[in-house]
C-alpha cells in the first residue's frame, strides 16, 4: 500500500480515528497540567517528504522533535514536530504562563515536550488500537532540536525508505489567550498502513 | 580564502555559484562554483577534489549499501554505488583517480532509538571509508559520528570543507 494511493474514503476513515485520538490526548494533557487544554480537530494530510523542510522553514531551520518507534503489530513511527519558537510557546501554554517566558530548552523543557509527544503518540495509537483490535504500543520516544531536514531523514530511513509521502496531522494546542500548532507524522511502514486499512474495512 | 566566503552560520541559498546536492544526489563541479548540500543527520556527505583542476564532487549518501532498502530507490542514494559513480565522474571530466583525495562529514545518531536504523551513521560512515579505500582515495579530514545535524560546503578553489552545526557552529577541515 503506498500513501499516494490512499482513496478518499480511506484518508476520511483515518481522519476519523484522528480525531478520536485528539480527544484522549486533550483529556489527558488537561489532567496533566491541571488547566483546560484543548486540541482543535486535527487535519490529516499527505505530504511528500521532500517538501516537508519547507513546511518548517527550510532544511536547516531549528526544530524541536521527538521520534518514538511504533511496537506491536505494526511497525514504523511518529514523529512530533514544530519549530523552536513554536514548541517553547507550547511548553509555555502546558504550565498556563504568558507565551515568551520560556526562551530555551533545559532538561525540564525536553521532558515535559517528551512527555506530550508520549500522549499524543499514545492517544492516537489506542484509538487505531480500539478501532482496528490490534497491539500498538509506543516506544519511549527520543527528544532532539536540531536541523528539520536531518530529523526527517532519520524519520525517512527508519520507514525502510520504501515510503515518500507521510501522513501529517497537523493539531492546534489552545488554552483561552494561545493557540499553538505542531506537526506529527505518522509514519507506518508500508505494510503496517495495508493491514491498519484492512482492519478498517477501508482496504 | 575566497573573498566571496559567507561567515554566518549558514551559507547564503541564493548564491549564483553554489550547486545544492539533494538528499540522496551527487554532483560535481569546478571553481568558481561550489558544492553544499544541507542537513545531514545520519547521512554522509562525502567530498572529492582534485587540486589540479580545482574540481570536485559531493555526494549525500542515505544509506550503506542496497540491501539496507528493501525496494529500489535511486542508486545514488547508497555508499556502494554513490563513491565509485563521482569517481567515474569526475574521471569524465578530467581527474584521474590518482589525484582525487576525500573528506567526509555527517554520520551523526539524531535519535537513541533502538530498531533497524541504530548506528546507521556509523555503518555509512564505514561503508563510505571502504569504498574509499577499495579505489585507495585518501580520506584527509572527517566530522563524523556525535549527535548534530551538519551542513556542508566543499570549496573548489581551496579544497576546504566548511561544516556547519547548531552545536559547534562553523568549522573548516
Amino acid at each position: 500500500m503506498r500513501l499516494e494511493n490512499l482513496s478518499a474514503m480511506q484518508m476520511d476513515a483515518l481522519r476519523e480515528v484522528g480525531n478520536i485520538g485528539a480527544g484522549h490526548a486533550a483529556t489527558a494533557l488537561s489532567q496533566m497540567t491541571g488547566s483546560p487544554i484543548s486540541l482543535s480537530n486535527p487535519t490529516l494530510e499527505l505530504v511528500e517528504f521532500s517538501a516537508v523542510p519547507m513546511l518548517v522553514g527550510g532544511a536547516e531551520r531549528l526544530v524541536a522533535a521527538a521520534y518514538c518507534r511504533l511496537l506491536g503489530d505494526i511497525g514504523g513511527g511518529m514523529l512530533l514536530m514544530a519549530p523552536r519558537e513554536s514548541a517553547l510557546a507550547l511548553i509555555d501554554l502546558l504550565h498556563n504562563r504568558e507565551v515568551g517566558t520560556t526562551v530555551s530548552f533545559g532538561h525540564a523543557e525536553e521532558m515535559l515536550l517528551t512527555h506530550v509527544s508520549t500522549i499524543l503518540s499514545s492517544a492516537y495509537l489506542a484509538a487505531i488500537a480500539r478501532m482496528t483490535d490490534m497491539n500498538l504500543l509506543p516506544a519511549p520516544p527520543s527528544f532532539v532540536l536540531d536541523m528539520a531536514g536531518a530529523i526527517l531523514q532519520v524519520a525517512t530511513l527508519e520507514t525502510g525508505m520504501r515510503a515518500d509521502m507521510a501522513l501529517l496531522v497537523r493539531t492546534s494546542f489552545s488554552d483561552e489567550r494561545t493557540t499553538v500548532e505542531v506537526m506529527l507524522f505518522f509514519l507506518p511502514d508500508p505494510d503496517s498502513l495495508e493491514v491498519i486499512l484492512g482492519r478498517l474495512g477501508v482496504a | 580564502m575566497s573573498s566571496d566566503f559567507d561567515d554566518t552560520l549558514f551559507p547564503n541559498l541564493n548564491h549564483p555559484e553554489m550547486i545544492e546536492v539533494g538528499v540522496g544526489a551527487l554532483a560535481i563541479g569546478q571553481h568558481p562554483r561550489y558544492l553544499m548540500t544541507p542537513a545531514l543527520g545520519s547521512c554522509i556527505g562525502l567530498c572529492l577534489w582534485d587540486a589540479a583542476l580545482k574540481q570536485g564532487g559531493m555526494a549525500h549518501v542515505m544509506l550503506p549499501t542496497t540491501l539496507d532498502s528493501m525496494v529500489p530507490g535511486t542508486e545514488h542514494r547508497f555508499a556502494s554505488f554513490a563513491v565509485a559513480e563521482m569517481v567515474h565522474l569526475l574521471h569524465e571530466a578530467g581527474s584521474p583517480r590518482r589525484r582525487l583525495v576525500a573528506k567526509m562529514a555527517g554520520g551523526a545518531t539524531m535519535f537513541r532509538t533502538e530498531g533497524t536504523m541504530a548506528h546507521i551513521g556509523e555503518r555509512n560512515a564505514a561503508e563510505v571509508k571502504r569504498q574509499l579505500d577499495l579505489l585507495n582515495i585518501p580520506l584527509i579530514a572527517e566530522d563524523t559520528g556525535d549527535r548534530h545535524a551538519r551542513t556542508l560546503e566543499l570549496r573548489l578553489d581551496t579544497g576546504e570543507m566548511v561544516v556547519r552545526s547548531y552545536l559547534y557552529g562553523v568549522h573548516r577541515l
